[in-house]
């Protein structure tokens, strides 16, 4: 017996001084360099950037933001080095996100599994880097197609393709792979996948090769954003090899290649793992085939992506130089704190991401167009983005947002404008003994920035006018879906993002039918299928201000705030872009060291 | 009854407490507002693709009948298919549990030897200032929550020292441990500590130690204190029985009077507070997980409650299930181990 004791203590003592010696050593080898800050283990020779290369880009609309002031637009920047300051030839990223399905441009129709489609694959055209106002059709630039042409009545384009452009697997890039992707994609037509929710089958009608190198989209309908489709992840090009008209492509265990069809960009995604149906680490290598290979991109040759737990985590990552560069998702009040520590580097950018507030037309009083412009105009957006987002965010007054052609001010006729609200609200039989009762609904898990946050402002702000009286009600993100279809929520807050950059993609958010708050209105659809139809840009923002114009008269929604895109990086990286695209390019990233 | 039958009978009894579980939880899960089919589109869907959606998932069916063809499921070894990707629920359980058992092994065992060390200490030292000492860490220790404790370690040992990682299970600039590589044939536990030792690269060890201190150190110590508190009062009863007092007469060593005496005999309650403990263990996981970044089995779950994925919480469910059965019947066992008087 005691032998055995003595056994076990021995154990005991024994585990504790291992727990010690490793944590030791691992501090110890930790101080070395193994892992954080800026040093890296498998640090190769470092690049030498752009021999006598020049490169043009439209620089970022972004810059280091220090104070709240508005971001400064840096137009064009030439680089021309010669010698080349050296460069780190591995970044680490870091995001919260995580592939939602699969990175199939027929399936994939999430934000990170767009991005990885981005940085992998590659579309007919794309959209140039520091996009920020009116993106219209000059923000389009060549991509596998070189030039292209549209017909007087808008129902066709011919695009004339790269020659010499190669797949991974050195297979050349043909029309035929044009025509084969959307033939698949459009034919697969999977329920959940981005042809299907966009509607590509009501746009297009055929895809016809008229050469090795020229191919022909045939449309139904004159569709003026089609080259903004055309931009969009679920337009690229799939390999054939990889990509067969037997289903989606799908994560396959182990086999990078294998999970990913799309192989036409400037990195090809050579390692992919998944623990339990969520993404683990990922690896991008430079494509040794990249079509703009000669222009030096990628910047960086290597790029290892970690995946986070929440927003609280990544920013510690970030912090510690665990990671080169934070993407999504970070907390505003991190963010802001993050602004003045001089370890890191804060980057803003135009967003894209709109909130907006609806009203449940089938629930009196909210059939009532004056109780509804009431609401609207109690409320204060720009106080609201001050305080829940500490200005990292802006007020929206339209539902198509800043950065984009035809966004407006119109709603600001409905915003801090108490004495507008009383008013209306008397004029709807309400007063100061007959209150308007507002239940008003937030999502409460996280799959909005800062709902709880939001909904007590807006609360507060109905409430000043002295004739509303608000209850608020939470629900989990599963739970709002599901009171969203049965129509129960009479005050409500919803997101939108875009699937591509063009106004077409928001405007019709004021009567979506499947947000269910049943809201119709004949005239306003008339005009938006006219604004279709039409590519001059000046038309267009004018039938859009029009749409504007019966949206604050009927007011079914309240645009309330466009978010703004964060990054944050080390001091030492360059090269990003944050705007209207909603593109984060991977490929145009570099650390000096 | 015989150790064996005694074993038997436990297992037996195990598959009725785990029916009862299941049962719970499908039912649970089913009054929760939210919609798994509603879910799995992200942004548009109309009601036509909704109902065939729902009809491929099985979820147009009844619920008595959903349940059995569930059940029978089970009973085949098949945990079904995630309902929002279609991946075979079993294979994400396994991906994801190394995670969470080295993280709960190195937990466990700092959580009892600190708590038992400094819980004999505490009793040895009766009404001093070392025994309110650390009856105060154990107090302070078991009222901290967690992710709060995590957070603070992040921030002095992560941001403000940098000495360890804020998160993640491995350095994002190494390869993962591999394990041992004869030929073709590959022997991996999915524990890195233990692969990288089988790998033979003391590197990989001393990176994968150095990812697993913060959180364990979070995890255990929020453990300990009950250990702590558990060890002082019964070593405190011990310590005053009569065959301590004789051992001592003896003029035996104090060391071996404590600790090969006394803490032997105060033991038993110990034990069974580590078989109960299990389960605030894997809880405590979850949590943990999702402050470090953890790819483990409780951020899995998490992860799946917010998608309402039916066949995969109802499948992690059951394994935790299981893996709480297995612990207490081991308790159990370890019990006639101790105390030779105990028979089944």
């Amino acid at each position: 017996m005691k032998n055995r004791s003595a056994v076990s203590n021995t154990i005991a003592s024994a585990l504790v001084v291992v727990m010690i010696i490793a944590g030791v050593g691992g501090y110890y080898l930790g101080s070395q360099g193994v892992a954080p800050a800026a040093t890296t283990v498998t640090q190769v020779a470092a690049t030498t950037l752009f021999q006598t290369v020049t490169i043009t880009t439209q620089m970022p609309t972004v810059t280091t933001v220090t104070t709240k002031t508005a971001v400064t637009t840096v137009p064009t920047v030439t680089i021309t080095t010669t010698t080349g300051p050296k460069l780190k030839d591995t970044l680490v990223m870091g995001t919260t996100d995580s592939v939602e399905v699969n990175l199939d441009p027929a399936e994939a129709y999430d934000f990170f599994g767009w991005e990885i489609i981005m940085n992998t694959g590659a579309g007919l055209v794309d959209i140039a880097p520091g996009t920020p106002y009116n993106a219209g059709i000059k923000d389009i630039t060549p991509a596998l197609a070189t030039d292209w042409t549209a017909s007087a009545d808008g129902k066709t384009y011919t695009f004339n393709l790269r020659q010499g452009a190669k797949f991974y697997n050195g297979r050349e890039f043909t029309a035929d792979d044009v025509k084969y992707s959307f033939d698949r994609n459009m034919g697969l037509a999977i329920e959940e996948g981005p042809q299907v929710g966009i509607g590509y089958s009501d746009i297009i009608d055929s895809v016809e090769v008229t050469g090795k190198y020229q191919v022909v989209f045939h449309l139904k309908i004159p569709f003026s954003p089609f080259l903004n489709l055309m931009a969009a992840q679920a337009s690229y090009i799939v390999n054939k090899d990889i990509a067969t008209t037997a289903g989606p492509v799908n994560y396959v265990e182990g086999d990078a290649r294998k999970s990913n069809p799309n192989d036409l960009g400037p990195y090809v995604l050579s390692s992919w793992s998944r623990v339990a149906g969520k993404d683990n680490e990922m690896r991008l290598d430079a494509n040794p085939n990249y079509w703009a290979k000669a222009a030096g991109l990628p910047m960086t040759p290597h790029v290892i992506i970690k995946f986070y737990a929440d927003a609280t985590a990544l920013g510690l990552a970030v912090r510690s130089g665990d990671v080169d560069i934070a993407f999504r998702q970070l907390l505003a009040s991190d963010i802001e704190s993050m602004k003045t520590d001089p370890k890191v580097k804060v980057w803003q950018g135009t967003g894209a991401f709109i909130q907006y507030m609806l009203f449940q037309e089938k629930i009196p009083p909210f059939d009532n167009p004056k109780v509804r412009q009431a609401i609207s105009a109690a409320l204060d957006r720009k106080e609201m983005v001050d305080t829940v987002f500490l200005g990292q965010a802006e007020p929206l007054y339209s539902i198509i947002p800043k950065g984009m052609m035809g966004n407006t001010d119109k709603f600001k006729e409905l915003d801090k404008d108490t004495a507008k609200a009383v008013s209306l609200l008397k004029e709807a039989g309400y007063s100061e003994t007959n209150k308007l009762k507002v239940e008003m609904w937030y999502e409460s898990s996280g799959h909005y920035p800062q709902s709880p946050d939001q909904a007590a402002v807006y609360k507060a702000q109905l409430e000043r006018t002295g004739l509303i009286e608000v209850t608020l009600k939470g629900a989990d993100w599963p739970s709002y879906r599901q009171n969203r279809n049965a129509e129960i929520m009479p005050v409500y807050v919803y997101g939108w993002y875009p699937d591509y950059v063009d106004p077409d993609d928001y405007a019709f958010l004021y009567w979506a039918a499947w947000i269910h708050h049943n809201y119709e209105n004949p005239e306003a659809v008339a005009l938006y299928d006219q604004a279709r139809a039409i590519s001059d840009p000046t038309q267009r923002s004018q039938l859009y201000a029009q749409i504007d114009d019966i949206a604050v008269r009927d007011c079914p929604v309240a645009p309330l705030y466009q978010g703004s895109a964060f990054a944050v990086t080390s001091p030492q990286v360059d090269g990003l872009v944050l705007d209207i695209s909603q593109n984060f390019r991977i490929w145009l990233l570099f650390a000096k060291l | 009854m015989s150790l064996r039958s005694y074993v038997v009978a436990r297992v037996l009894l195990t598959i009725p407490m785990i029916l009862l579980l299941l049962t719970m939880v499908f039912l649970i899960i089913r009054v929760m507002p939210g919609d798994p089919a509603d879910l799995h589109f992200e942004k548009r869907v109309d009601p036509e693709t909704l109902a065939a959606f729902k009809q491929r998932l099985g979820l147009d069916k009844p619920l008595p009948i959903q349940y059995v063809d569930y059940v029978a499921g089970l009973l085949t070894g098949n945990l079904g298919s995630s309902m929002q990707d279609y991946s075979p629920i079993g294979q994400q359980i396994f991906s994801a549990f190394p995670a969470t058992l080295e993280l709960a092994i190195y937990s466990a065992a700092f959580a009892i030897i600190v708590g038992v060390l400094l819980g004999v200490r505490a009793s040895r030292s009766y009404n001093s200032i070392p025994d309110h000492t650390i009856r105060i860490f154990g107090i302070v220790s078991y009222a901290i929550p967690v992710f709060f404790l995590g957070e603070v370690l992040i921030m002095i040992f992560g941001i403000y020292l940098g000495w360890f990682p804020t998160g993640l299970r491995f350095s994002p600039r190494m390869d993962a441990p591999q394990g041992l590589q004869l030929g073709g044939w590959r022997l991996a536990t999915g524990l890195y500590t233990v692969d990288s030792l089988l790998e033979g690269n003391l590197t990989k060890f001393l990176e994968s130690v150095r990812y697993l201190f913060l959180p364990v150190l979070a995890l255990g110590t929020v453990l300990c204190g009950i250990f702590i508190r558990m060890t002082r009062s019964n070593m405190l009863e011990t310590l005053r029985l009569d065959f301590v007092t004789s051992a001592r007469a003896r003029g035996l060593k104090e060391r071996a009077v404590v600790y090969a005496y006394a803490l032997r005999n105060a033991f038993l309650p110990i034990l069974t507070m580590m078989g109960l403990q299990f389960a605030a263990l894997l809880a405590g996981a979850v949590l943990t997980e999702t402050t470090f970044s953890w790819p483990g089995l409780g951020r899995y779950l998490v992860a799946r409650i917010t998608f309402r994925d039916y066949t995969a919480i109802q499948g992690t469910v059951v394994f935790y299930g299981v893996i709480v059965a297995l612990v207490s019947l081991i308790v159990d066992v370890l019990y006639a181990y101790l105390d030779p008087r105990i028979r089944f």
